[in-house]
């Protein structure tokens, strides 16, 4: 099965939120009321009931004004730091087709998954104790159908479709804008991470953390050293304190107490 | 639209000034970004805002809100001065080489024939000069000094970047960087367009402020081009539709109304259809008495005859130079004049300009009739003291408020069928997709139990005129509530004899033999069917006018003006984007605006109007036949050109109790109101999900500003007018630049609507701010630069 | 008699002492056998033996807290007693000697020797970072990103130690020292049993 992709051309986004409102309607996810932050973005974070977030950001570019807008969700990496993290068999699967997807009913709610992100996506409800986040509408997808947002978009900012085929696509978009003086403009796509099946066309490449992208997405080296040495010292410590302690009894065995006579 | 959504994709330069499609129009938006990416078309925004739109364009140049005039008459001056137009177009396709009257001028600020009494122009020297047969005299040489072009020229010659910069407040160079972009489309082989929408629209000069665009378009040749025009972005769905089935001042197919002096159908006909002005001009508008006559059977069926010209006496007349706009009719309401008012689909106490004046005028009422979706701020006006507490403090008091409101419940656009007509002028027919909620009705019902109502009391009781109502036609299968398939057919018109549908709005007739609801909706609904309700996706010129797809009025055509878009031998100016063309027996392409067999020479492209091309100088318009730069009714500065006509001297201004205006030096700041992607005027407030995307109420300020009054992102602000106040958090922002006009540093405030004292969220009403001055041509409220001031609470 | 029966049986732990430590043992057991099934999808069929992922995620942070408090009390009590001196000291730099139950150069014990001491220490630092960086994992959602990221290693690492620790006590006192269970149990030792192992605490209590 090919690897499906999600790709966000920043440069086509007009920050419209049709794609937040698409996603909370097809994912059945309750609204609630926005905040005031000095921003057209009334949405301060994902939540459990809210998992694609536009981010507004005011930049200056060169001394022009800028008004940066990104969609903000799962980039369904190929090394998910997630899925890494979670202690819960079959609660968070990579599906065949790439999606990183959870399963609630084998969720625990830990929230470890949440620590893994390298993009801090996922959310825990403290209303079910899940944990929740985009799910590239894998329902959807399972029948042919292009996710939610994708369909909502009015402006083609978004597609969808092979990874390969977008990946093409992305490049030669990013060649346009290379062409247009954006000589900064690059593809965002996570290779830290083994690549993400959301892939970013950013007009200013070098600058991911004005989009509110991390600069260079890794699984957290804490969260590495926790699923990985952390592991064997476990074992070491569990299995070598058993073995020490039945050679020590065979070699050496139990303290008789003197006897006053 | 005089071109289309599709089209746009077409464009290789386009303008958005005065609308914001990225926030507003974002699914029409798209075709924006395919030009873009297709045809690296150059997008160009002109606001005073740097808003979603110039967030992904390709240059931004900011302005003072109500000056566009000064800022398109400049690009005038800057194609005329630099030979940017296209000059073969100019001639062919427009009334440059017309001679105006000896006599006509401007000075100071007023063209000739003001009559400072009246307040008023005497238009005989806007007249062409003419000949014995009653013709316009030409002089294609473009020479003579009285010529249109020349007069133009001598008019724009003010408007230089320099000029601009100091009304505009953007720099000469920025302006000069936009011109050229903007001009460059002025080639035979590119085009351009402009999308417009309510940032041109509500101003007190804002049909001069079209006429510019317009002018600038034919200047660069860009109507009845693909990729060009001059297109309004419309702001509802239907709203397109409801211009054209007919408003205050018009009737449907922009018909116009019958005045008090317009005793007979005659007389109504001798003053409203034009002579054509050119020996070769179709003047399609000598149809008049055909379009008039099957309307008036629609209206009056059997009761319509020849001999009591067609029921035409049962059409109430306004009076001869009565005005029944927005403004007036409030007024007059405020004045106690209005016993009654049905307020369908519409929410004056949230949109109308100067709310307090609208909450004051809806307290003068008997009775009130409120038809809508959700109890809104109209319906519960009663209430605004407590509701609005904080902005309405001196506000009668519900108990003693004698008005009786009813409200009953509509159903919404999901729930009905029907057409709705998009700006691309698609009367797109769509199904209903859910009955309406509990005793909510459709539309149609509720006019039609009213109708019937009121006219069995009128049969049972008699009463002052009770014949307009008797002698209407309502011969639906189901009078309570006629299908709208009925009406949309009704519309179409049919043959009376055969009781087939008409095809078209050529086969109307004025002996009475066919009806027609509207004639430009004339073929939507033929024998064939219902081709509103057709969703082919042909598109055989790839120009991506899809002729199948639903259904376009004028007679199915998809670029208005389309001949023009062929020079004197039918041939396309670009051989790649030719809408239409000649092939020695016909025309080819889209449908024609044009006689379909005559050939290129036999007559002007432009056969609606009666020089038979398209004007630059127009003296239909009662400020000037050359739009002027006039500042809004309240300006920072007087009119750098004309300081003592500073404002447009034809816009209506009231003097009511409530109708104050502000000085500069009371109120600084020019103030803005728009709308947000987010909402839908004054209903998603209602709605989760929009009440989600934006909830709060706030003020946009310039960071410059803020700091001046130490004010920071989400501290409270009050921003007063003349007329009241609104209150919310401030957003501070690089976006709205300072400018400097006429020697001084002008600070621009945006404020949103959208919000109201009743609804899932809420906040002040904007239009607590607003003036009562509107335009004088169409009657549209100046909701666009007017002026504030802004302190910290 | 009552002498006689007095001095064949000294109170090695209070009935207060003993229960709090085998409450400290119970949750200890429950949190970490939970824990291990958190930690490593190997151990996951812990999780089914407790009731399933959910519960054990439900019931893990509190089993820690009331792990926490219990062994709180059992700091209060004990930490005077556990304080390590230059005996201790002395004693823990020949502990391999008292591993190979060598008697000589190894200093006598007071009421604990040097090694439980030790263990008690390690036990309260472990449990002290175990309880901060649990409650960081208990409520990821309202934790700084960067508290979480050290509390993920912080919280196994203690753990770990933590283990070892309590892996060497439990062989110590099960299998080691014949009578240290009884004493955690019924609470005394018998006399011999205090002047093998803790002498100088015999000759404290018995003077």
């Amino acid at each position: 099965m090919q690897t499906v992709a999600k790709l966000i051309d920043t440069t086509q986004c007009i920050g419209c939120k049709a794609c937040e409102v698409a996603c909370q309607e097809w994912n059945d996810q309750e609204f609630t009321l926005g905040t005031f932050n000095n921003s057209y973005q009334t949405m301060p974070d994902l939540a459990p009931n809210f998992w694609n977030l536009i981010k507004f950001n005011e930049a200056e570019q060169n001394g022009a004004q800028s008004w940066l807008m990104a969609k903000y969700q799962c980039m369904h990496c190929a090394d998910a730091g997630c899925i890494k993290a979670c202690p819960a068999p079959g609660a968070i699967i990579q599906r065949a087709n790439g999606i990183v997807d959870f399963e609630h009913d084998a969720c625990i709610g830990c929230g470890y998954c949440i620590t893994g992100c390298p993009f801090d996506v996922p959310r825990l409800s403290s209303k079910t104790k899940k944990v929740y986040k985009c799910s590239l509408c894998s329902d959807r997808v399972a029948v042919g159908l292009e996710p939610a947002c994708i369909k909502s978009c009015p402006t083609n900012c978004l597609s969808f479709g092979t990874r390969h085929d977008l990946k093409f696509l992305a490049e030669k978009r990013v060649s346009e804008l290379k062409s247009d003086g954006f000589e900064n403009a690059a593809i965002y796509d996570g290779p830290g991470v083994g690549g993400t099946n959301v892939l970013y066309v950013l007009k200013h490449g070098d600058k991911p953390e004005q989009y509110g992208l991390p600069k260079d997405p890794r699984i957290p080296w804490t969260v590495s050293l926790w699923k990985g040495p952390v592991k064997w010292l476990g074992n070491l410590v569990f299995f070598g304190g058993l073995f020490t302690a039945l050679v020590h009894f065979l070699a050496i065995g139990p303290k008789e107490h003197k006897h006053e006579d | 639209m005089t071109n289309g959504w599709t089209d746009v994709a077409n464009a290789d330069v386009v303008l958005v000034m005065g609308g914001n499609p990225a926030e507003n129009h974002p699914v029409g938006f798209r075709f924006v970004m395919e030009a873009r990416r297709k045809r690296k078309a150059k997008l160009v925004v002109v606001d005073p805002r740097f808003n979603r739109t110039a967030a992904v364009a390709d240059s931004y140049t900011p302005m003072r809100s109500g000056t566009d005039i000064a800022f398109l008459g400049g690009i005038i001056h800057h194609a005329l001065t630099n030979k940017l137009y296209h000059e073969e177009y100019v001639k062919l396709h427009t009334n440059a080489a017309f001679v105006v009257k000896e006599g006509f001028g401007f000075e100071n600020g007023h063209f000739s024939g003001w009559d400072n009494t009246k307040g008023n122009y005497d238009r005989s020297s806007w007249q062409y000069e003419t000949d014995a047969s009653g013709y316009a005299r030409i002089d294609p040489t473009l020479e003579n000094p009285r010529c249109v072009f020349q007069l133009m020229k001598a008019h724009y010659a003010r408007y230089t970047p320099e000029a601009v910069s100091n009304i505009c407040g953007c720099t000469a160079e920025e302006f000069t960087k936009a011109a050229d972009l903007i001009c460059s489309s002025g080639k035979p082989d590119k085009t351009g367009t402009i999308l417009y929408a309510l940032g041109w629209t509500q101003h007190s000069h804002s049909v001069q402020l079209i006429h510019t665009a317009a002018m600038m378009q034919l200047l660069l040749g860009n109507i009845g081009r693909p990729g060009g025009g001059v297109n309004a972005q419309r702001g509802h769905a239907n709203i397109q539709g409801s211009t054209d089935m007919g408003s205050w001042n018009n009737l449907p197919g922009y018909l116009k109304i019958p005045r008090a002096n317009h005793a007979t159908l005659d007389d109504y006909l001798k003053a409203y259809t034009p002579k054509p002005l050119r020996p070769n001009s179709l003047n399609y508008w000598g149809n008049t008495s055909k379009f008039m006559v099957s309307l008036l059977k629609a209206y009056y069926g059997r009761h319509a005859s020849k001999e009591n010209g067609f029921g035409y006496g049962n059409i109430p007349k306004a009076g001869e130079t009565e005005n029944y706009g927005w403004g007036h009719f409030f007024d007059n309401m405020q004045k106690g004049q209005l016993e009654g008012f049905i307020s369908f689909g519409m929410n004056p106490v949230a949109n109308g300009p100067n709310t307090p004046k609208m909450l004051d005028a809806l307290s003068k009422l008997k009775w009130m009739v409120v038809v809508e979706n959700f109890e809104t701020e109209t319906a519960a006006f009663w209430n605004a003291r407590k509701l609005g507490e904080k902005f309405y403090p001196t506000y009668v008091e519900a108990s003693n408020i004698q008005t009786e409101v009813l409200l009953l419940p509509a159903a919404c656009f999901a729930e009905k069928d029907g057409a709705f007509v998009n700006s691309s002028r698609w009367l797109q027919w769509k199904k209903a997709a859910l009955p309406p909620p509990g005793d909510a009705k459709v539309d149609q019902e509720i006019m039609a139990r009213i109708f019937l109502k009121v006219r069995e009391l009128y049969e049972k009781e008699g009463g002052t005129a009770p014949k307009p109502l008797l002698e209407m036609t309502w011969d639906y299968a189901n009078p309570l509530s006629p299908s709208l398939e009925e009406v949309a057919r009704e519309v179409n018109g049919r043959d009376v004899a055969t009781n087939k549908q008409l095809n078209g709005f050529g086969e109307l007739k004025d002996d009475g033999s066919t009806v027609c609801g509207n004639w430009i909706y004339s073929g939507s609904w033929t024998e064939a069917g219902n081709l509103m309700a057709r969703r082919g996706q042909e598109d055989p010129t790839g120009l991506g006018l899809y002729p199948n797809w639903s259904w376009s009025w004028p007679a199915n055509r998809r670029i208005l003006y389309n001949r023009a878009g062929a020079d004197s031998t039918g041939k396309g100016w670009d051989p790649q984007r030719t809408p239409l063309r000649w092939d020695g027996t016909r025309w080819i392409g889209d449908t024609p605006d044009y006689k379909a067999d005559a050939k290129p020479e036999d007559m002007g492209a432009f056969i609606m109007l009666p020089e038979g091309v398209a004007k630059l100088f127009a003296a239909d318009l009662v400020e000037g036949p050359f739009p002027e730069h006039y500042e809004p009714v309240e300006s920072p500065v007087p009119n750098p050109l004309h300081p003592n006509v500073s404002h447009n001297p034809l816009a209506p201004i009231f003097h009511g109790p409530l109708d104050k205006l502000g000085e500069a030096k009371d109120y600084p700041y020019v103030a803005i109101t728009y709308r947000l992607t987010e909402h839908f005027h004054y209903w998603t407030k209602h709605v989760a999900s929009g009440s989600q995307l934006q909830t709060n109420f706030f003020v946009e300020l310039p960071e410059a500003l803020a700091n001046e009054k130490g004010i920071k992102g989400g501290d409270l602000v009050r921003v007063r007018s003349a007329r009241g106040m609104v209150e919310g958090p401030a957003l501070v922002t690089k976006r709205i630049r300072p400018l400097r006009v006429a020697g001084k540093t002008v600070y621009q405030v945006g404020i949103p609507i959208h919000w109201g004292f009743v609804g899932r969220v809420r906040g002040p009403l904007v239009n607590n701010l607003t003036p009562s001055a509107y335009d004088p041509n169409a009657g549209t409220p100046e909701y666009k630069g007017f002026l504030v001031n802004v302190e910290k609470v | 008699m009552k002498t006689e029966m007095a001095r064949s049986r000294m109170e090695r732990f209070s009935l207060a002492e003993r229960v709090s430590h085998w409450l400290v043992a119970i949750s200890f057991v429950y949190a970490g056998l939970s824990g291990t099934a958190l930690w490593s999808k190997a151990m996951w069929w812990t999780a089914g033996v407790l009731g399933g992922g959910e519960m054990i995620r439900a019931w893990h942070p509190i089993a820690g807290v009331i792990f926490s408090l219990l062994l709180a009390r059992l700091f209060w009590m004990w930490n005077r007693a556990m304080r390590l001196d230059a005996q201790d000291r002395e004693w823990l730099k020949v502990g391999h000697k008292y591993a190979m139950h060598m008697e000589e150069g190894v200093p006598e014990s007071g009421r604990f020797n040097a090694g439980q001491k030790s263990l008690f220490w390690l036990q309260s630092t472990s449990a002290t970072l175990l309880f901060a960086s649990g409650i960081v994992l208990w409520f990821p959602e309202l934790m700084p990103r960067t508290l979480r990221l050290m509390a993920v290693l912080v919280h196994p690492i203690a753990a770990l130690a933590s283990l070892g620790g309590i892996i060497v006590h439990i062989y110590m006192s099960t299998l080691v020292v014949p009578g240290a269970f009884t004493a955690m149990t019924r609470g005394w030792v018998s006399p011999e049993w205090a002047k093998s192992h803790h002498p100088k605490w015999y000759r404290e209590t018995s003077k």
